[in-house]
């Protein structure tokens, strides 16, 4: 660790040459990146006679990881969002050579004080809370679909897709890697696929900026049921908005262990509160495909999660255990969807 | 091995894990919880795999009329006829992955075939599937 402060506190001064002693301080890991090693520290510095502080937060890739991914994109997502009306930490640096720290990485502001895992926000005192979280977890939703892209410049880093093509580039994405990588046959995801390729979505009514995984324990909030800001956007992409509503009313969210999406509010209170706020409508059979979808995503994920754990390409055991316990709530999800569970 | 596993878990998530902070403590209480479904895997591991291919082949006897394509036809036919005379789970394992990468090709085959008898392979496949989960089911999944 010591090392790697060494070294931040050198890139850190490469970026701020006009600053003198600059110091890092307090670098610790975060658990729970599980496509990034992410990383809290504390930077001061002296720059025209004034001494600086600020709370940081450090996002490096490892080498394996659930989800291979492309930094410069969940970059670009942060700093189109940020200053709009969808709160996300404040991007500052992104840095792909890897002489400075062996592995690409960008470094954001902290949101210091906030509460992110979902086990935390279900139980006492946030769950008093749950309503007040819905409306915003699901109206900030609602918002990224109601942006457009294109004015936050996200088309430059984002690849170009027809509203027609959206459904067939995620799922033939996902299958991609749930053919490299799964170590076992998956009959329940394998029907799921053949159901998806029979029964093509309708194309959405605009492309929009897809979170790729917005579900409760990627946001940060208080106890007193304030969202202060959108984490991991590490697969953003452009896509149906569709996709980001079905993947946050995945069963496997159900942290309150009831029938709430996320934890936090009955099914269509969420798409209600997305309707509102993104000005779209959720068409049911078109949401329904992309629940399927989600449910074949989510398995293509623990999949390859497995397989790094397994090839020690990273030994995280979040990546075992959110394998194993993972894996088999996605099948369920994925036979609920397609309404072969009761 | 049950209790033991229970009594390690017990250890690191209550003495160990609070003992830590930060990355460490909830590496901890992760490992734990890995524990957790080792323990509850564990006593089951041979029979829940002797019960999915007992039950896969079964199915594949059944589906057998239903089955036009002579290729896989023969092949689910020697499936079916198989046995488990070695328990070691790696052994049930590979087994098992042979069995349910036939699935998926009955599956497939039912899907596109027309009448009754798919229709009702179809049906069986599905509840096998649903059967599958409850086998494999972990208590602290969130669904």
């Amino acid at each position: 660790m010591a090392d790697l402060q060494d070294r931040l506190r050198a890139y850190a001064a490469h970026r701020l040459p006009a600053a003198d002693e600059v110091v890092v301080q307090d670098l610790d890991r975060i658990f729970g990146g599980a496509s990034r090693e992410t990383y809290r520290f504390v930077l001061s510095y002296q720059q025209d006679g004034v001494e600086r502080r600020r709370r940081l937060i450090l996002r490096r890739d490892p080498t394996g990881s659930l989800i291979d991914t492309q930094r410069a994109v969940e970059f670009a997502a942060y700093r189109a969002f940020h200053g709009t009306d969808v709160p996300v930490p404040e991007p500052l640096w992104l840095e792909e050579d890897p002489r400075w720290l062996d592995q690409p990485f960008f470094v954001m502001a902290e949101l210091s004080g906030f509460e992110s895992s979902p086990q935390v926000i279900v139980a006492p005192p946030f769950a008093a809370r749950a309503e007040d979280l819905a409306r915003q977890k699901w109206s900030i939703l609602g918002r990224i679909a109601a942006a457009d892209p294109v004015a936050l410049g996200l088309d430059r880093v984002m690849e170009f897709v027809e509203a027609t093509q959206c459904w067939q580039r995620e799922l033939e994405y996902w299958e991609r890697r749930i053919d490299e990588d799964e170590r076992e046959p998956q009959p329940i995801v394998r029907a799921a696929i053949r159901w998806l390729r029979r029964t093509p979505p309708p194309p959405p009514r605009r492309v929009t900026t897809v979170h790729g995984d917005y579900r409760t324990g990627n946001f940060l909030c208080d106890a007193a049921g304030t969202i202060h800001g959108i984490l991991d956007w590490e697969m953003a992409h452009l896509g149906d908005p569709l996709e980001d509503l079905a993947w946050s009313l995945s069963p496997i969210w159900r942290w309150a262990r009831d029938e709430r999406a996320g934890g936090l509010a009955p099914r269509a209170a969420a798409i209600a509160l997305w309707e509102a706020a993104s000005g779209l409508v959720c068409e049911a059979a078109a949401l329904r495909w992309w629940e399927v979808f989600s449910a074949v995503k989510g398995q293509a994920i623990w999949i390859s999660g497995a397989r790094e754990f397994d090839e020690g390409s990273n030994h995280d055991p979040i990546l075992a255990v959110s394998s194993w316990l993972m894996g088999n709530a996605q099948d369920r999800a994925a036979l609920l969807a397609l309404g072969h569970l009761a | 091995m049950a209790r033991l596993l229970e009594v390690v878990t017990g250890h690191l998530a209550s003495r160990t894990a609070a003992a830590l902070t930060g990355y460490e403590q909830a590496t901890v209480t992760m490992l734990s919880l890995l524990l957790f479904v080792v323990g509850e895997e564990s006593p089951r591991a041979v029979a829940r795999r002797v019960e999915e291919n007992g039950a896969l082949r079964g199915l594949f006897a059944q589906a057998l009329p239903a089955v036009r394509d002579g290729a896989l036809r023969d092949r689910l036919e020697t499936l079916a006829a198989g046995t488990d005379d070695d328990l070691a789970v790696a052994a049930l394992d590979a087994t098992n992955a042979a069995l349910r990468a036939a699935l998926i090709d009955l599956h497939a085959h039912v899907e596109e075939s027309e009448g009754a008898a798919a229709r009702a392979v179809e049906a069986a496949i599905w509840s096998e599937l649903r059967a599958s989960t409850e086998r494999r089911h972990v208590s602290i999944a969130p669904f």
